[in-house]
């Protein structure tokens, strides 16, 4: 029962004004990224980082996990009017979606995709309140060589899931890798790969390449390619409401997407773009009018829709319990704990136990805030969708230099800004993955850190990194993972026949 | 041509990268810098031919097989050039005039044809900016040419 009592008592101070004020902006920003096209929660989340300077902790983390749902709700408004998705986990949305706004059944399908992501959110934090601390439990018995194991299959997952090849996953990965490296080493002292500047003795600052390689390279590669695209919107008529046949299509998809959701966040699946699929699938699969699908069909904006939702709760699972992120929205959330010098894991919820129970309270809270947000105020969203590209693009550079700049007062990491802005650039338009290279420079160091502490208490002995059951298992996954992309053929199946 | 040329840069690009860690080998402590070397030196050669087997990279937002269209380097340029230009102005000028550019400049990039009103707008939401970070959010920003007036 502690753990509900808990929960009373963060609902007790996420009810407070200023933090009911915090997730309020936060869900309105969340749905604000998630509605603009190109940017995602995880930009979102890197350029407000610098208010974690003069904000305290529980209102800032409220506001950032607002913004975590937030777009997973904005997204699929996009996705359903527009047929261009507002972040990744609303790309399947997009097909059935669009092709129900085509047909003027658009109210339907915001309609559901909103209710299915508040049962699905409110649920999968459900589960979260209540699973998340005796992972941690468990997780207090993890030793050093068990983190690496675990680390090294975050890795893996996440580069071969994501994007189309998997050695492109790796590559990214490993780029990822070597800017962590930069700067000085944290145990010897000695310095790597600064190449005589002083200025990047102290590492690279984690916050200008998350902001820059999204922003900026998305930016960049938007002016290269696509500026004569104009946006084709949908005119969206009547309200956002559902029939009764709607709801009795709508609720086992729901259900059934949350279920697929929330796993596939627990474990390192590389963000909401597999369960989403996978949800399109099973829905397609089950459904007893499969010859709608493709011409849309409420099922296939249900499941997915649920499905993202819950994937986001379930990530931040591993994120609370294990300090471990699974996506790049996480690993961005993962920073700004850091800021703070707060370092997730099992002992969180012993140090920073009324933060984190304020934090999963007002996912309840901002749950509902947004479903009031999305349903009746959807048309309002939609006018922002007619802010002209040039203003919108201009805005999110200034912003993104303006984050770069600000968290230090230092051009050095204006220069890195600028210069992983153009490999955010190569990175998109060579088709590598994004994802892995933030996970690589966030928990690199981690990783090494954690090799070295394993290796410092075998004295040595390289035996110790497999010693343990769970690490054998962990290794055992690994392999797999490695050797049957199973899911990336399904993904795979699944665009092809979409596109057929 | 366009494949080939493309080639050209992915391993060009992909030699470039390299030499950094390699650079590192004889540093220590340096387990993880020559790990993560090795790894990418393999990865880059198994992508190298990969690519010569034919499988050229797909461009984010294409499907495999769509075509390729030919990168449009003017506006790029552009854009790069507003982003150096908040390099250099940003502590000479200070923060709403290196800002100011950069807007304006991305403006110009993405095609936007009335200059004066984007020039007018970008200034304005700049200015606001600048006074919502550095009053309402306490982040400092340098002022630049306007120390005395703002």
């Amino acid at each position: 029962m502690s753990s509900f009592n808990s929960l009373i008592d963060g609902f007790a101070s996420a009810l407070t004004l200023s933090n009911l004020g915090f997730g309020l902006l936060g869900t309105f920003l969340g749905t604000l990224v998630g509605v603009l096209p190109g940017i995602g929660p995880a930009l979102a989340i890197a350029l407000l980082l610098p208010i974690t300077y003069t904000v305290s902790p529980a209102s800032a983390l409220i506001m950032f996990a607002a913004i975590y749902y937030g777009a997973m709700y904005g997204g699929s408004t996009t996705s359903i009017l527009l047929n261009t998705p507002g972040e990744s986990g609303s790309v399947i949305t997009a097909l059935e979606g669009n092709k129900m706004a085509r047909r003027g059944r658009a109210g339907a399908a915001l309609a559901t995709a909103a209710i299915g992501s508040f049962v699905a959110g409110t649920i999968a934090t459900a589960i979260l309140a209540f699973t998340a601390p005796s992972i941690a439990d468990m997780a207090i018995k993890v030793g050093a060589a068990d983190y690496v194991a675990l680390m090294l299959v975050a890795f893996t997952t996440v580069s071969s899931l994501l994007g189309a090849s998997q050695i492109r996953g790796f590559i990214a990965l490993a780029v990822g890798l070597v800017l962590g490296l930069i700067g000085a080493d944290l145990q010897s002292g000695l310095s790597r790969l600064t190449f005589g500047n002083q200025a990047a003795v102290e590492g690279i600052e984690t916050v200008p390449v998350i902001v820059s390689i999204f922003a900026l390279g998305e930016a960049l590669y938007i002016a290269s390619r696509f500026k004569e695209l104009g946006w084709n919107i949908i005119p969206m008529k009547g309200k956002a409401l559902m029939t009764r046949d709607d709801w009795k299509r709508s609720w086992k998809p729901w259900l059934r997407g949350t279920a697929l959701g929330f796993p596939l966040g627990v474990i390192p699946a590389g963000g909401s773009e597999v369960p989403t699929f996978l949800s399109y699938s099973v829905e397609k699969k089950l459904s007893k009018n499969p010859e709608e699908f493709g011409h849309g069909a409420i099922e296939g904006v249900a499941g997915p829709e649920a499905a993202n939702n819950a994937n986001a709760a379930g990530a931040l699972v591993p994120l609370l319990a294990l300090g471990l992120p699974t996506s790049a929205t996480a690993a961005v959330i993962l920073v700004a704990f850091q800021t703070y010098q707060i370092q997730p894991g099992p002992t969180l919820f012993l140090t920073n136990g009324a933060l984190i129970w304020t934090l999963i309270a007002s996912l309840f809270i901002g749950n509902a805030l947004l479903l009031i947000l999305n349903l009746p105020l959807v048309k309002l969203w939609v006018q922002l969708l007619k802010i002209p590209r040039p203003y919108l693009f201009a805005g999110i550079v200034t912003f993104a230099m303006l984050g770069a700049y600000a968290l230090n007062a230092s051009t050095f990491d204006v220069q890195v800004a600028i210069a992983i802005g153009i490999v955010g650039f190569l990175f998109r338009r060579f088709g590598m993955p994004i994802t892995p290279l933030i996970l690589g420079l966030i928990l690199g160091p981690n990783l090494e850190l954690q090799f070295r502490r394993a290796l410092q208490i075998s004295a040595g002995d390289y035996g110790t990194l497999w010693a343990s059951p769970l690490s054998k298992v962990l290794y055992a996954v690994l392999i797999l993972a490695l050797f049957t992309p199973v899911i990336t053929k399904v993904m795979k199946k699944v665009r092809k026949d979409a596109h057929a | 041509m366009g494949s080939l040329f493309l080639l050209g840069l992915i391993v060009f690009w992909d030699t470039a990268r390299t030499e950094l860690p390699a650079f590192n080998l004889t540093v220590s402590p340096k387990v993880f810098p020559y790990a993560i070397a090795m790894g990418l030196m393999v990865l880059s050669a198994i992508l190298a031919i990969q690519i010569l087997r034919g499988d050229v990279a797909t461009p984010e937002g294409l499907e495999s097989g769509d075509p390729i269209v030919k990168s449009d380097y003017k506006t790029f340029a552009l854009v790069l050039v507003s982003l150096l230009a908040f390099l250099l102005l940003i502590e000479r000028a200070g923060f709403v005039i290196a800002a100011s550019v950069t807007f304006f400049g991305v403006t110009v990039a993405f095609d936007n044809k009335k200059h004066l009103r984007a020039a007018l707008f970008g200034t304005l939401f700049i200015t606001f900016i600048y006074f919502s970070f550095t009053r309402f959010l306490n982040v400092p920003l340098p002022a630049g040419i306007f120390k005395d007036l703002l």
